[in-house]
């Protein structure tokens, strides 16, 4: 079989997985409490990395570009700068790397050893349905916190922006306030909050399908939560890409 | 088909020493009308693994209150085989029949509920380990909504029947490998499942943890009117399962009688497997007179 061959076949097995986890969402039994407690691991647990990532990313952002605008003498866009680096393209993505090294190689790992200790079988041979035991419940609280860690990242981030430039620098507090107001936009902020929706259900997807097919043990389970990390990071990149470009179509955005 | 030790407590010489309560749960009623229907049934079935045939062409049936002991080399099948019965995989050709019932083509939702029908006892246990014993075991009934009270008494019954009551708050990871597997059979059994598959349940345990384990198959043949299929590699097991049987005596305890000159056991079967083909169907007696040397060398180790 060859790569194109193997490539549309697992996009063909993702999307079904997808089709079917949603599918399940409306379907009884439902799992609220299975989707809060994974929120809780996947959104309160990640808050900590989340917070950190974001802080020093806002104060690195002003470090390294402080002196290039001073030389322009465009002190005054800095806030500017920072913020809409942040909300438009690195709180999102560098969440979702985050989370992904996190809680993608979690579920996968998890979800692997359950595969080859035959806890899957097992739990269908109980008359449960994986997929909505397990899967749903895991996506949809990705699909819903990972927004919001987004949210706090980009926050934090321009708290570190503010903290670099008034502290390091010296910057009044009010230029950099008032740039980052008159600088950044509502569609800014919505680009920013759709693109975690999509890097979340493409994160979830991967790590349950490659914990799912997990074959050949402790050994298997490695190597199925590598490959899971590996690649929601690389389409986690891929995807930004092709959603900057649709949003800046869809809401007449520039980057 | 009633099964011969059941029938030897009904005509035997001991009959008059059997207590009312022994009788009664050695005796309950049984539905008649369609024992003639395999439990389950494997019409030519063939599954291909990467390029490999895993079963070729495999046909046999397990009768009602029968226990059929699948015995062969590992990776010829036998594991295959009883995933195939719950659905857990898919054949590539032929029929499989569970109480009559064509179930090869069923989509995952309709397989739920013929699995309702079926009890499975994975190689380790194949417990949850992020849930207790307690959660294990009711794992079933909590899915279905049914109430604490219930599932509780349902769950202290069922680790009672395994003799394991007292590890009903323990995580999976503080049981040992036997009691692992006992919890995994108590799991089996919620919701009382008149079939029931064993996958190698006595693999990697001691001697006395194994004797155990198959006393509890026993139990489920001769007591519960269980259909099950047991699949191993050990022999000792066959020799239990193929040699005793479990009778409840006056003090209404449940003991192991070797078959003899009163009984001779009749719903044990073996049948054989060989790189996925069946190469032997029978009691053990004949089994163990086969001029075949695979099942010679099989028997005997040399």
């Amino acid at each position: 079989m060859n790569i194109f061959t193997r490539f549309l076949l697992e996009l063909q097995e993702m999307s079904l997985l997808v089709a079917r986890a949603a599918r399940g969402l409306f379907r009884k039994p439902r799992y609220f409490g299975e989707t809060i407690s994974q929120m809780d691991s996947i959104g309160v647990g990640s808050l900590t990395i989340i917070i950190l990532t974001g802080f020093f990313t806002g104060g690195v952002l002003t470090l390294q570009t402080y002196q290039t605008l001073a030389s322009y003498g465009a002190v005054d866009q800095l806030g500017y700068l920072v913020s809409v680096s942040l909300v438009r393209e690195l709180g999102p993505v560098l969440t979702a790397l985050m989370v992904t090294g996190r809680v993608v190689s979690a579920i996968s790992a998890e979800l692997g050893s359950m595969v080859v200790s035959e806890q899957i079988d097992a739990m269908r041979a109980l008359g449960t349905d994986p997929i909505r035991k397990l899967v749903a419940p895991r996506i949809l609280a990705l699909i819903i916190t990972l927004p919001l860690l987004t949210l706090v990242a980009d926050v934090v981030g321009i708290g570190g922006g503010w903290a670099v430039s008034s502290l390091l620098y010296g910057l009044p507090s009010t230029m950099f306030t008032n740039s980052v107001r008159d600088g950044i936009t509502t569609d800014d902020i919505i680009g920013g909050i759709i693109k975690p929706l999509f890097f979340a259900l493409l994160m979830g997807t991967i790590a349950c399908r490659k914990g799912l097919k997990t074959e050949g043990g402790t050994v298997g389970v490695g190597r199925s939560t590598t490959s899971a990390v590996v690649m929601a990071s690389i389409i986690v990149i891929i995807a930004d890409f092709i959603l900057a470009r649709a949003l800046q179509l869809i809401l007449g955005t520039q980057s | 088909m009633m099964s011969q030790a059941s029938i030897d407590r009904t005509t035997g010489p001991s009959d008059n020493r059997v207590s009312e309560h022994a009788a009664e749960s050695t005796f309950r009623e049984v539905d008649d009308s369609n024992r003639a229907i395999p439990a389950i049934e494997f019409r030519d079935v063939t599954m291909i693994y990467d390029g490999r045939k895993v079963l070729n062409n495999l046909s046999f049936k397990v009768m009602k209150g029968e226990t059929k002991i699948i015995l062969g080399g590992s990776g010829c099948g036998k594991s295959t085989t009883i995933k195939l019965v719950l659905g857990l995989l898919k054949p590539d050709s032929g029929q499989i029949l569970v109480d009559g019932e064509e179930v090869t083509n069923y989509s995952e939702d309709q397989m739920t509920r013929v699995r309702k029908k079926i009890g499975m006892i994975f190689q380790e246990g194949a417990l949850f380990d992020s849930l207790s014993v307690y959660e294990n075991v009711g794992f079933k009934l909590h899915e279905q909504g049914v109430p604490e009270e219930e599932v509780e008494s349902e769950v202290r019954r069922m680790l009672r029947f395994v003799n394991l009551e007292d590890a009903i708050d323990k995580m999976p990871s503080e049981l040992s490998g036997g009691m692992r597997r006992r919890v995994g059979i108590a799991r089996a059994l919620v919701g009382d499942p008149k079939i029931v598959m064993f996958d190698e349940p006595t693999a990697g345990l001691d001697p006395p943890t194994a004797r155990t384990i198959c006393e509890l198959a026993m139990k489920l043949r001769d007591l519960e009117d269980v259909s099950s299929i047991f699949v191993t590699h050990e022999m000792n097991n066959l020799d239990y399962l193929t040699s005793e049987y479990a009778v409840v005596n006056e003090a209404g305890e449940v003991v192991f009688e070797k078959e003899g000159e009163k009984l001779c056991l009749i719903n044990s079967k073996v049948l054989m497997m060989r790189d996925g083909q069946v190469i032997f169907s029978g009691t053990d007696e004949s089994l163990r007179k086969s001029d075949d040397q695979y099942i010679h060398r099989f028997l005997r180790g040399h």
